[in-house]
């Protein structure tokens, strides 16, 4: 059956419930779920996801994220028994675990709390039992916790908003009635729960030289520029983002592996911090502005050489790891820093770390762990303010950017990275929209909120029970 | 005599298009390939010709063009009309309207050579300014063949083709290049319509001296 772009928007102004079903029914009829492994034990991380397949592109090792991919948000309602609503969300999620596997077969949930949920509801436990940034701490020489507000970077505009929702639940799977029955199950006649905004997207490659679903689905929903998306690319940019050796392995990204974090009571341990942003993608301003060769050097680093001719996966492994001095020589040489390499110089360890559980992670290895998706959502497929989101019924390509790191400040370094401001406190000056600054003259950041995520004990209603 | 061969050539040109599509033809198509055997409009055709005098080699005049261009050179809309000492060419087209958009048609010629000229990327950060030369043309993406051109389309392109998508094709040892600007009111998909368009209209002027 041939999906109208008519269809399309008709599903796109669907209310909270169905949000946006119209475009992203579509997933399913140009992606099948790939094989995956079955896998039942529940690990204590809320935030990983087991059974992810690793597939070779172009030569490098590739994680196969899942299909569908949607995040809920929501304020807790005045007035509600915490004690009764932890309660009674933990009763519900503990039925989806009973009912999917938590990989990318079943269904991954992941539920994060913002500090909003901190301050308002449990206080004076909050501040006795969120943890703190020891690194951060220390260097500003005063307490900086781990889970800090969102910030806008200087790439950022001005009105990109900086949002104070209570908690946001990530749904992940390759069956989208998965999804919709995670969402249905946690929000459905929850009273406590007011949802704020629900934000769908799609991930998948045509790693096996099929069109990609970011193009298909782009094309299929008129958004401009779509044409140009190369025939096989993973994500509207054209690159191969979920190569292995980029993104955050095993435990690493939770807060207390690398010894950034205090964690008085040790309530949050297993968990880890998330970061929520939506950015609008200009496709034709990326793909008619810059030729191929400048893509790499924008996504990558400026003196990247030997890379094949419309390659999508461009190897990231530990040995090419970039540093702030490489870097600034780049900077200097080119008037430009690669999106990549400037960020691996405060996203990938600097020497060899051995975890509390007795994980070895090598000098290079990537810390975060990203779970970013492609989005029509324009900026997101429903929501309780839409005047204030910049609600638009016009579907738009743009990325759902979602990433675990051990602390918030963690990942604000790595996004300052991006804009020139490296670790050592390196700042490379760029003009706003500067082409030189990777990625960020096609990118516009709409929305921003950081969040903590509890083990999987903790899930519901963090600090409720003390 | 000279619009003999202009009217032949064009006969010529659309017999190839009509053979080139076949059945499938759209309206536009027939439309165009209408307009290219009619040849170089009247009013446009003076200015071609004196173009391809000028630099002692064929231009191709665009017997369509998007509304309101005409396809007149010294008309309202031609805003670029330069011919440099190589004897290359670029005749442009715009239309700009605050608020309601801009449509901007670039029709380039390099005689005597096919090889893809080479820009300049200038790049000023923190005061320093950096030339790199790059290929003006980049990104090829496929082929459009029609009328007996067999036509790249490039979709990164430099200098006043910045932003365009872009035909390139070599005849007689020359290149050629159309191209349209990507921007509001337009889309990519409607650019790439106008262009086949034009590409099928494109009716080849000879010098005459």
């Amino acid at each position: 059956m041939r999906i109208t772009r008519r269809r399309l928007l008709a599903g796109a102004a669907a209310g909270a419930v169905g949000a946006g079903a119209g475009i992203y029914e579509l997933v399913d009829r140009l992606a099948s779920s790939p094989e995956r492994t079955v896998v039942s034990r529940r690990l204590r991380e809320q935030h990983l996801l087991e059974g992810v397949e690793t597939i070779t592109a172009e030569g490098v090792e590739v994680l196969v994220p899942p299909l569908h991919h949607r995040v809920v948000t929501a304020r807790v309602r005045r007035g509600t028994d915490l004690r009764a609503a932890q309660a009674e969300l933990e009763r519900r999620l503990a039925g989806l675990d009973r009912r999917f596997e938590p990989t990318p077969a079943g269904l991954g949930v992941t539920v994060a709390w913002g500090l909003p949920y901190f301050r308002r509801l449990v206080p004076g436990r909050a501040r006795t039992h969120l943890p703190v940034d020891l690194r951060a701490t220390r260097e500003r020489n005063r307490p900086v916790g781990a889970l800090l507000d969102a910030v806008r970077f200087p790439s950022d505009p001005r009105d990109t908003i900086l949002e104070d929702n209570d908690l946001a639940v990530l749904l992940r799977s390759d069956e989208a009635e998965h999804v919709d029955e995670g969402a249905k199950a946690i929000f459905d006649g929850f009273d406590a729960l007011e949802q704020t905004s629900v934000r769908r997207g799609f991930v998948g490659g045509g790693f096996s030289g099929r069109q990609g679903l970011p193009k298909q689905m782009a094309v299929a929903a008129g958004v401009a520029g779509a044409e140009l998306i190369p025939d096989g690319a993973q994500l509207f940019l054209g690159f191969t983002s979920t190569q292995r050796a980029a993104m955050g392995q095993g435990r690493i990204a939770n807060l207390e592996t690398l010894g950034y974090v205090r964690d008085p009571h040790g309530y949050f341990r297993g968990g880890t911090t998330m970061h929520l942003s939506h950015v609008h993608e200009d496709l034709e301003a990326w793909y008619l502005n810059f030729d191929f060769a400048q893509r790499v050097s924008t996504a990558f680093r400026p003196d990247l050489e030997d890379v094949r001719p419309n390659a999508q996966t461009v190897r990231q492994s530990p040995r090419d790891v970039s540093s702030e001095r490489k870097v600034e020589r780049g900077y200097h040489r080119f008037g430009a820093i690669g999106h990549s390499a400037a960020i691996q110089t405060s996203s990938r360890l600097r020497q060899r770390h051995v975890g509390p559980d007795g994980t070895v992670y090598e000098a290079g290895t990537a810390i975060p762990l990203r779970a970013d998706f492609n989005t029509l959502d324009n900026p997101f497929a429903w929501s309780s303010q839409p005047q204030r989101d910049g609600m638009s019924r016009n579907p738009a390509a743009g990325i759902h950017f979602l990433v675990f790191n051990p602390t918030s400040d963690d990942f604000h370094r790595n996004r300052l990275a991006m804009d020139g401001v490296l670790p050592d406190g390196t700042k490379l000056r760029f003009p706003p929209g500067s082409r030189g600054q990777g990625f960020n003259s096609v990118l516009k950041t709409t929305h921003r909120q950081n969040f903590i995520v509890p083990p999987r004990e903790h899930r519901s209603f963090p600090l409720a029970e003390l | 005599m000279r619009k003999i061969g202009v009217v032949l050539l064009a006969a010529l040109a659309v017999a190839v298009a009509l053979l080139a599509s076949g059945c499938g033809a759209d309206r536009a198509g027939q439309s165009a390939a209408k307009a290219a055997a009619q040849g170089c409009p009247a009013r446009a055709l003076a200015g071609w010709q004196r173009l391809a005098n000028r630099i002692h080699a064929p231009v191709y005049c665009p017997a369509w063009m998007p509304d309101p261009f005409d396809g007149v050179i010294g008309g309202r809309w031609n805003t670029i009309d330069s011919v440099s000492p190589d004897r290359s060419y670029l005749i442009g087209f715009i239309w700009l309207e605050a608020g309601s958009g801009e449509l901007h048609v670039n029709l380039r010629g390099y005689p005597g050579r096919t090889r893809i000229p080479t820009c300049t990327d200038v790049n000023t950060v923190n005061g320093v300014t950096r030339r790199t030369k790059i290929a003006c043309f980049s990104d090829p993406t496929g082929h459009r063949r029609v009328a007996g051109i067999d036509a790249t389309v490039y979709t990164a392109n430099q200098d006043a083709d910045r932003w365009h998508v872009l035909y390139a094709w070599r005849r007689g040892g020359s290149l050629y290049t159309l191209s349209q600007h990507v921007a509001v009111p337009l889309t990519y998909r409607k650019v790439v319509a106008n262009l086949n368009r034009m590409l099928r209209s494109l009716v080849l002027v000879r010098p005459s001296s």
